[in-house]
């Protein structure tokens, strides 16, 4: 995390043609001004220092405010934008996990007939779809074309807490969940499927085969069991870099003010300090997310011990 | 206690446990029609092991797991008579074969580190099979598998009925795997290379394993191997493949002693030998036919020092109690074997 | 007598050292446990034991394709240990080594012309076209179609991929070929093919071979001595056929007397002598003599202290205590 955070900074204020000071300072700044910006906001002292304060007042003194809102403190910013992330991430996940696992199975089990290559065809369709595409004609789709007659029911983009209204919640978040979940139920099916067929030719479904078992039962109680470890892994990684904000565009298109979106606004204002905030929030999200996945190994592979 | 497993039809002491008649497995490939056992016929009697011998592509494994229904796929035709205990199992749909695998028949492979799920206890792999097969409850299962596992020479069973299988040895895995084919008390074994993988003395400590288990339960083995040392000893009878095709069928002693198929003492004189040392072995030119190209008279004949020519025509299985596929004469045979034996054989 | 010693092994150990995260202290084990042989001109030595005796990593350190960890090699009275890696190009060219694997030995992508010509472009043998007419005369010696050079491994048997492979060894006129398992993964009648081939080449050229192979029967068959290895260590060495006929070590004993036998009805079939057991992992080797742990004849004694090699009789030595069959 402290590389990257080293990494963020240098990019940020090392990289030629992007002056922060000018940016804050506006369009028709004259250079004294910006002369005054930079000293006001500690832009003209070297680059250690600058990026010591930066972190002590982002972690120690957690005031760490946006160039561009000033005196909006990022902090807290990041900390409202949160329970929109997750709340989308988490739905999308429950619906990706139970698609894509049931696509990559039956499309195992049933290899080499029809529905095989239907499923990954449409696997691979949903892969290759963008996001941010399939965001916006969903949003077309119910929200203008077909809003009065079928999508009625759909409500305006934006978000609703769960604490305020369930149903609503649940509502406004519906179309954004299952655009996110397409692409990630894709891959997800895609990869199972190969990882079945693969340990369905292994020596230990001979074996179970060879005892008598049902076929449904190898499938499920020896393949996607040992199948699972590497689902698992790409699982945790997925979820753990979505909750830090690499759901990005799906909600920008959908409007919800999510961590995603924050620094997507930070982004296009060049506002650092909350480009560093969520980057170092998004950042801890995905070390979290492989210390997990590592201990989760040792559960599901008695073959890897934590010692 | 023993659960009862899954029964079988008429058990007639008279015919034999399992009949093979004119087996044919093919498979359609790329490059061709592919035909792994090209007209196998032998019998198993009660308490017989009957030994299946023969190198790469000679379809000693193929012919025994088309036999189970372990070749489903598409490419794959089976056809010809597999009788257990007088029923047709050829063609049987797979719900009434899996009742027969695993529990009338059990089935252990070549190598043993594979052989076994490795995230499920080994225990509960062995009861998984008891309970497909019987009514056994948990509890039972898991106590026959303890038994089980005593019975193959685990030290510890209760302690390590628990264990993975990754925490076995490459012998004590075997074990595991004998245990578990024969938890549902199976009247035949089919053992496919079991000991290949393994140390000559592991090997030896497998095999005496399975000839006392062989006593207990009352069970008959087939062993595929292409090990002659093995097949002497353990083996009642012999049937030696090539091609895909029987060479030699008979009594384990006559097969070794005088053998009938040039191929049959070819091979016996390629074998280096621990007792003695001769020289120079015996070879036989060329390479083990490719199953793509197997000639139409006898398959052997192109690497055939005695080839003459009525062996373009297709030669089966006759004699008596010990049969062979070979066209030379009976006293042609006993003086080729002995001069090729006394020989040192000069082409390569 | 003054015998022609090409490669004189001396004090060979090879450790290695596992250390795995999290655990504190790193586990040692010893692959080679003090091993010391020699190996005359034109004999074969044949080393013959089980897996995991040290015997593939014992064959390495002779070549130097790995390091001992203490020892000496010495090769035509040259000490290898000693050489930095430029000193040690000519010597390497009087090694070769043949493997077991005749699937995974050869590049799939290289042509076996190629693959043959390797050693002799990187010695700089001579010119593309002394090279190619050496390659085919290669070629000729093992028994290859001189018109296959330019196929890819994939479209030979088993069989000709290991005459290869043994062809490749032989490009630089080794005097020494360390043959690992060459026969362990072909089936029997192609064994027989490439034994009997290495036997004329060795007649042929006058090679020395160091052979080594799990095969009781195979080792026989093409070695003048043998040493027997468990647990990185050798227990007993000597003449083929004195050591055969006659073993000392009880692990010698048991493994002949295991070995599956044809009832040919030619001998009386041995008695059988199944050890129990499994080999002792290399990181818990036992105190004193290796084999206690499985020995039907071990007693305190063998706890205490470990047995070294003696000559019993002319040009046969065992390390044990209680020796068998001495007559």
């Amino acid at each position: 995390m402290f590389a990257i955070s080293i990494l963020v900074f240098l990019i940020f204020f090392a990289t030629p043609g992007v002056d922060p000071a000018a940016r804050i300072a506006g369009r028709s700044a004259t250079p004294q001004v910006v002369q005054q910006v930079k000293h006001e906001f500690g832009l003209d002292r070297p680059l250690p220092v600058r990026y010591v304060l930066m972190m002590d007042h982002l972690f120690i003194k957690q005031d760490l405010s946006s160039y561009i809102n000033i005196g909006d403190r990022v902090v807290p910013q990041i900390e409202s934008a949160a329970p929109v992330t997750l709340s989308l991430v988490l739905g999308a996940a429950v619906i990706w996990l139970v698609v894509g696992i049931a696509g990559g199975v039956i499309a195992a089990a049933n290899r080499g007939k029809f529905i095989d290559p239907l499923i990954m065809f449409f696997g691979i369709a949903a892969i290759s779809v963008p996001a941010y595409w399939l965001g916006q004609v969903v949003n077309l789709i119910t929200q203008s074309k077909l809003h009065a007659s079928l999508f009625s029911w759909v409500p305006p983009s934006g978000y609703v807490a769960l604490s305020a209204s369930p149903g609503e919640w649940a509502l406004h978040l519906l179309f954004p969940w299952l655009t996110l979940a397409a692409l990630y139920a894709g891959i997800y099916a895609r990869v199972l499927r190969a990882e079945l067929v693969n340990a369905l030719n292994e020596d230990y479904v001979r074996t179970a085969r060879a005892k008598g078992l049902s076929e449904r039962r190898i499938l499920i109680r020896h393949a996607l069991r040992c199948s699972l470890i590497s689902i698992v892994s790409l699982f945790g990684l997925d979820f753990g870099s979505l909750i830090g904000g690499a759901a990005l565009l799906t909600e920008v298109v959908f409007g919800l003010p999510g961590v995603g979106l924050l620094t997507y606004t930070a982004l296009q204002n060049l506002d650092l300090p909350v480009i560093m905030g969520a980057v170092m929030y998004g950042a801890f999200f995905v070390v979290l997310a492989n210390t997990v996945v590592d201990v989760a190994y040792a559960f599901l592979d008695p073959r890897v011990r934590l010692v | 206690m023993t659960p009862e497993c899954a029964l079988s039809e008429r058990d007639a002491t008279a015919t034999p446990l399992l009949q093979v008649e004119n087996l044919q497995v093919s498979f359609s490939t790329r490059g061709g029609v592919v035909r792994a056992v090209d007209g196998l016929s032998f019998s198993v009697g009660r308490k017989e092991v009957l030994g299946v011998v023969g190198e790469s592509g000679s379809g000693k494994s193929v012919s025994m797991y088309s036999m189970l229904g372990l070749l489903r796929e598409a490419n794959v035709t089976v056809s010809g008579s597999v009788k257990f205990e007088g029923r047709e199992i050829l063609g049987l749909a797979d719900r009434e074969m899996r009742s027969i695998r695993g529990g009338d028949i059990g089935m252990i492979f070549q190598d043993p580190m594979t052989a076994l799920t490795p995230v499920y206890r080994v225990g509960w792999q062995i009861a998984e099979q008891i309970r497909a097969h019987s009514d056994a409850t948990k509890a039972q299962a898991r106590q026959r598998a303890i038994e089980l596992l005593g019975e193959v020479g685990i030290p510890e069973p209760a302690r390590r009925v628990d264990q993975f299988p990754h925490e076995f040895s490459g012998g004590m895995r075997q074990r595991v795997v004998i245990a578990m084919a024969l938890s549902c008390n199976p009247k035949l074994l089919i053992a496919d290379e079991p000991t290949t993988a393994l140390d000559v003395t592991t090997q030896a400590q497998i095999l005496e394993l399975m000839g006392k288990l062989q006593e207990t339960y009352d069970s008959s083995i087939v062993l595929i191997t292409h090990d002659m040392g093995v097949i002497s000893e353990m083996a009642d009878r012999v049937v030696v493949m090539y091609a895909g095709r029987p060479a030699e069928l008979g009594d384990r002693r006559d097969v070794i002693r005088t053998p009938q198929h040039p191929y049959t003492w070819g091979l016996l004189g390629a074998v280096p030998r621990v007792e003695t040392k001769r020289s120079r072995l015996a070879t036989i030119p060329g390479t083990p036919v490719s199953p793509l190209n197997v000639p139409a008279g006898c398959a052997f004949a192109p690497r055939c020092a005695h080839r003459f020519d009525k062996c373009d025509e297709r030669p089966t299985l006759k004699g008596g109690g010990h049969q062979d596929a070979c066209w030379l004469s009976d006293e042609q045979k006993v003086t080729l074997r002995q001069r090729d034996s006394t020989s040192v054989s000069s082409h390569d | 007598m003054t015998e022609d010693i090409l490669l004189r092994a001396t004090n060979i150990v090879k450790e290695f050292t596992l250390r795995s995260p999290g655990v504190r202290q790193r586990l040692t084990m010893q692959a080679v446990a003090d091993v010391s042989l020699e190996i005359r001109r034109g004999e074969t030595f044949g080393i013959v034991g089980e897996s995991g005796c040290g015997k593939s990593t014992l064959a390495r350190c002779l070549v130097q394709l790995l390091s001992p960890t203490s020892g000496s090699v010495q090769f035509n009275g040259q000490e290898l240990t000693k050489l930095s890696r430029r000193q040690l190009r000519p010597v390497r060219r009087q090694m070769q080594l043949v493997f077991q694997d005749p699937y995974a030995s050869l590049n799939p992508r290289r042509r076996v012309g190629d693959i043959v010509a390797e050693p002799l472009r990187i010695n700089k043998f001579g010119d593309d076209a002394a090279i190619r007419a050496r390659v085919l005369e290669l070629f000729e010696l093992v028994g290859l179609d001189p018109a296959s050079v330019n196929r890819y491994p994939h479209e030979f048997s088993g069989g000709q991929r290991q005459r290869i492979g043994i062809a490749r060894s032989l490009s630089l006129n080794p005097s020494l070929v360390v043959a690992d398992e060459p026969v362990s993964a072909l089936d029997v009648s192609v064994q027989a093919q490439v034994l009997n081939l290495m036997a004329d080449l060795q007649e042929r050229l006058g090679l020395t071979y160091l052979f080594i192979a799990h095969d009781l029967g195979v080792v026989r068959h093409v070695s003048d001595r043998v040493a027997v290895m468990y647990l990185g260590e050798i227990v007993e060495y000597g003449v083929a056929d004195d050591l055969y006929e006659q073993p000392f070590h009880p692990y010698t004993e048991a493994l002949l007397s295991v070995s599956p036998e044809l009832d040919d009805g030619t001998r009386e079939q041995r008695e059988r002598i199944v050890i129990s057991g499994d080999v002792p992992a290399p990181f818990d080797r036992p105190s004193g003599c290796p084999f206690r742990t499985r020995c039907p004849v071990a007693t305190e004694r063998c706890v205490e202290e470990k047995p070294v090699l003696v000559e019993l009789s002319p040009g046969h030595s065992v390390a044990c205590h209680y020796p068998r069959n001495r007559t």
